[in-house]
């Protein structure tokens, strides 16, 4: 009993921080999505003197990805009906030239004034709309979603490994005077390490086993039958072949940390 | 012969300096010398079998073994260093984990034998210290005699260049101090092994010749 409660010590903690990392990587995944749709959907409005093309405006601004010139007589396709071929040629000759302008990548607001400002240096461009409004309430409601969760699992990362250190520190006192004895001898620090090494892997790898086997559920069998739309839709970023890597080495690297901060941590002359 | 230890000016102090424990202390041990140190309790004998193994440094004047200057010894080194020193303890120091033939090959392991080499040195050296029998036995399960047989089994194993020993006999009764003894000093003549021991009471029975210093006062004095 009592060597089972020592191994769910260190094994639910782990857990814990590995369901964080992983929980990370897949709202990562879906808000990366969710951005570049943002991203896509959103575009300023350029009003320019003469003509101009894509290359001109990344000159004036390297987060413009791509321009497009909205045709004039759609414009004035309503007014245009009941105006004669002349004026309508009239009309058109003396309106500006209009570009919808998309971006490199999802940006704040702050950034998006900043194009605008840059845009506006040149004295080819007379009006820069950039729909900030619209674009900012759903930036904003977005960002804080993103940083609540982000924080949430940070913190719940850090309980995790400090309950983690805690049980290694419970270990290492187990082993203390083996620890002691060798330093004494002369063993290397690898050497001195290797009880807890082999104690701390043996439980990480069955806490990142529990962590694939939940995701690997969620992605191919919760997911399809949840009957909610976007987990249908994008099963495979709940779980993916790369995680199982990126779990392991978390986990490895977790170990290392904690095994030489305790075996560090004690001292030969230490009773 | 050359010096094995070999002190000049050495001082030796706990809590940064503010402690002075020896001071000053200048001597040479050559390879094989049998050494008693000797001196009342809380004179510093035990902090200066401490200095020979770089559990405390020296905070003046130097201090070198095995031909390595101690003050500020590299952690490598150092490690290097304990390979070739066994160490006896008046409290043991085994580990209670391991069984009896595990404890002994202790150093082997350090210094990465394979395990039929360890295995058979360990059916060597308890042998030699007569606790064949109790290989597979825990410390734990042993009379404190046979525990610092174990120990001595332990800092023999890799026939080190130095043996330390820090009260081996204070635990035990007449009988299991003599055999201690016995072997130190056969580990000392055969093997030709410098042999430092912290004790306070030189034994009546000792066939080998040796030198006896005293700690008095912070200062390391030969008694001729």
């Amino acid at each position: 009993m009592k060597y089972i409660k020592e191994h769910l010590m260190f094994i639910l903690p782990m857990m814990a921080i590995l369901l964080g990392i992983d929980f990370y990587l897949v709202f990562d995944r879906m808000t990366s999505n969710y951005e570049a749709a943002l991203r896509d959907g959103y575009s300023m409005l350029a009003i320019t003197k003469k003509e101009m093309n894509t290359q001109e405006f990344k000159k004036l601004n390297a987060e413009i990805s791509e321009s497009s010139r909205i045709d004039k007589s759609e414009i004035i396709k309503q007014i245009s009906s009941n105006q004669s071929k002349k004026d309508v040629e009239d009309i058109l000759k003396a309106l500006p030239y209009f570009y919808t302008l998309k971006l490199e990548k999802y940006v704040d607001m702050d950034s998006i004034e900043k194009i605008k400002k840059s845009l506006l240096k040149s004295t080819d461009i007379k009006r820069v709309e950039t729909f900030g409004d619209s674009y900012y309430s759903k930036y904003r409601l977005f960002s804080f979603i993103k940083f609540t969760l982000k924080v949430f699992i940070f913190f719940m990362v850090l309980v995790s490994l400090f309950l983690v250190i805690k049980q290694m520190e419970i270990w290492g006192y187990k082993h203390r005077q083996r620890i002691q004895v060798m330093e004494i001898f002369g063993a290397p620090l690898m050497l001195r390490s290797g009880v807890l090494f082999r104690v701390a892997l043996s439980d990480a790898f069955i806490a990142t086993l529990l962590i694939v086997i939940f995701f690997s559920y969620l992605r191919f069998i919760w997911a399809g039958s949840s009957g909610v739309n976007i987990m249908i839709e994008q099963k495979e970023m709940l779980f993916q072949l790369k995680d199982i890597a990126i779990l392991l080495a978390s986990s490895v690297f977790i170990v290392i940390i904690s095994v030489f901060s305790v075996v560090l941590g004690i001292k030969e002359n230490e009773e | 012969m050359a010096n094995v230890i070999h002190a000049e000016n050495l001082s030796l102090s706990y809590d940064e300096g503010k402690k002075k424990i020896i001071q000053n202390a200048k001597f040479s041990v050559k390879r094989g010398e049998f050494v008693f140190i000797t001196g009342r309790s809380g004179s510093g004998k035990s902090t200066l079998l401490k200095s020979f193994y770089g559990n405390l440094q020296p905070t003046d004047g130097s201090l070198m073994v095995g031909g390595l200057e101690m003050k500020a010894i590299p952690r490598k080194k150092l490690q290097e260093l304990r390979t070739h020193i066994g160490i006896i303890f008046q409290d043991y120091k085994l580990i209670n984990e391991w069984n009896v033939a595990k404890n002994v090959v202790l150093p082997l392991m350090i210094a990465g034998f394979s395990l039929d080499v360890q295995k058979t040195q360990a059916q060597r050296l308890l042998k030699h210290v007569k606790l064949s029998e109790h290989a597979n036995r825990f410390p734990l399960e042993l009379s404190g005699g046979e525990q610092q047989r174990v120990g001595v089994a332990r800092a023999l194993a890799k026939t080190p260049l130095i043996i330390l020993a820090d009260e081996p006999t204070g635990n035990l009764d007449d009988y299991s101090s003599g055999v201690i003894w016995d072997l130190l000093e056969n580990a000392c003549s055969q093997l030709e092994t410098t042999v430092l021991v912290v004790t306070h009471k030189i034994p009546t029975v000792f066939s080998l010749p040796y030198r006896h210093f005293t700690i008095e006062d912070g200062g390391v004095y030969e008694i001729h």
